[in-house]
C-alpha cells in the first residue's frame, strides 16, 4: 500500500532512473522507501513487473514451414552422399 | 536431471566454438520449467548421435517450434528464422556427438540457436545492442513521471496476442535482450556475454524495452476501450 505524498519530479526521476539495476536488487523493489509514498512510480513498477510476468507465459506457438526439414534432409543426404565418395 | 542445486561449476558443451560458454548460473528447476523434460528424449537424442536418421527427425520435430518462434522472435522476419533454423539444426546434426547431458538438450539446443541468430546479425553488420537507443534515449524511453495521469494499470488487461504484437513492434536492440531475457530466461551476465556489451548495458536495455512495451500496450488497451 502506498501512502499519499506529492513527490517532485526530481524524486521520481531519481528513483526511476535506478530502477534498471533495483529489479534485480535481491533487498526487493517493493522494500524501496520511494515506492511506499509514490502513487505514480508504484503503478509504474507494478506494470512493468506484470509485463515480465505475462513475458515468461509467452508460449513458442510458431512452427516453421514443412520446407524448413526438407531443406535439412537435402543437405544431410548430400553431405552423406559426399562423405562416401571420400572415403 | 533430478540435482536441484545451482549449477555454478558445471561446463556444457560449446555450441560454437567461436561463443564459449562460460557456468551457468541458473538454477536447475528454473531451467526445467523453461525447458521441461520431453518423452523419449534421452533415446532419440541417443541414438541420433550414433547417426540415427530417424531420431534426428524425432529431436527436430520435438523442437522445431521452439528454436523457430525464438527465432522469429528474435529477427522479426519469416524467412530469416526459417533460413536460421534450418542452420541451427544442421549445426545440432554436426554436433550432437559432442552433447554429454550435462545441461538439458533444450537448453543446449536453444543457446545454439541463439548464437546462430548472433552470428547471422553479426554478419550483417547490424549492432546486437543499439548504441543509439542505449547512448540517446528518446523522451518516452527515458524516466517518465505521469504525473496528472489517470490512474490505469495494464494488470488482468494484456493478452498474449496483444503482447506478441507489441514485442514485434520494439525496436530490435530492445527486442533481442527482451526476448532474451523475459521470454528465454537467460540471466544479465549471459545476454552480456552473446551480445558482448556489459551486464549494465543489458540492465539498461531491458529497462528501456518494458518501458516502451508499456507504452505500447496502454495505447493498445486504450484503442481496445475507444472500439
Amino acid at each position: 500500500m502506498t501512502s499519499d505524498r506529492i513527490h517532485t519530479p526530481r524524486e521520481c526521476d531519481e528513483f526511476q532512473q535506478q530502477l534498471p539495476g533495483l529489479f534485480d536488487s535481491e533487498h526487493g523493489l517493493q522494500q524501496h522507501a520511494h515506492l511506499r509514498t509514490c502513487k505514480n512510480c508504484s503503478s509504474l513498477v507494478r506494470d512493468l513487473e506484470y509485463i515480465a510476468a505475462q513475458a515468461k507465459l509467452l508460449l513458442p506457438i510458431h512452427d516453421p514451414s514443412p520446407a524448413v526439414w526438407n531443406n535439412i534432409q537435402t543437405v544431410l543426404s548430400r553431405q552423406a552422399k559426399d562423405g562416401n565418395k571420400s572415403s | 536431471m533430478t540435482k536441484n542445486t545451482l549449477r555454478t561449476a558445471e561446463k556444457i558443451p560449446s555450441p560454437t566454438p567461436s561463443q564459449p560458454l562460460t557456468a551457468e548460473a541458473r538454477p536447475v528447476h528454473q531451467q526445467q520449467r523453461r525447458n521441461p523434460p520431453i518423452a523419449g528424449e534421452l533415446a532419440a537424442i541417443a541414438l541420433a548421435q550414433q547417426g540415427d536418421g530417424a531420431s534426428f527427425e524425432v529431436l527436430y520435430n520435438m523442437h522445431k517450434r521452439r528454436v523457430y518462434s525464438l527465432c522469429l522472435r528474435m529477427l522479426g522476419n519469416v524467412a530469416e528464422a526459417e533460413d536460421l533454423t534450418q542452420e541451427a539444426f544442421l549445426q545440432l546434426h554436426r554436433k550432437i556427438a559432442t552433447f554429454r547431458g550435462d545441461s538439458a538438450f533444450s537448453t543446449w539446443l536453444h543457446r545454439m540457436a541463439v548464437n546462430v541468430v548472433l552470428m547471422h546479425l553479426r554478419k550483417k553488420g547490424l549492432p546486437l545492442v543499439s548504441l543509439e537507443e542505449t547512448l540517446e534515449p528518446s523522451q518516452e524511453d527515458g524516466p517518465r513521471k505521469d504525473f496528472g495521469t489517470r490512474d490505469l494499470t495494464l494488470s488482468g488487461s494484456i493478452d498474449r496476442i496483444t503482447l506478441e504484437q507489441a514485442v514485434e513492434e520494439l525496436p530490435p536492440g530492445y527486442r533481442m535482450v527482451f526476448v532474451l531475457h523475459d521470454v528465454e530466461g537467460y540471466e544479465h551476465n549471459e545476454i552480456a556475454e552473446m551480445l558482448q556489451c556489459s551486464i549494465g548495458n543489458s540492465k539498461s536495455q531491458l529497462h528501456k524495452a518494458r518501458m516502451r512495451l508499456r507504452i505500447l500496450l496502454r495505447q493498445k488497451a486504450d484503442g481496445k476501450v475507444d472500439a
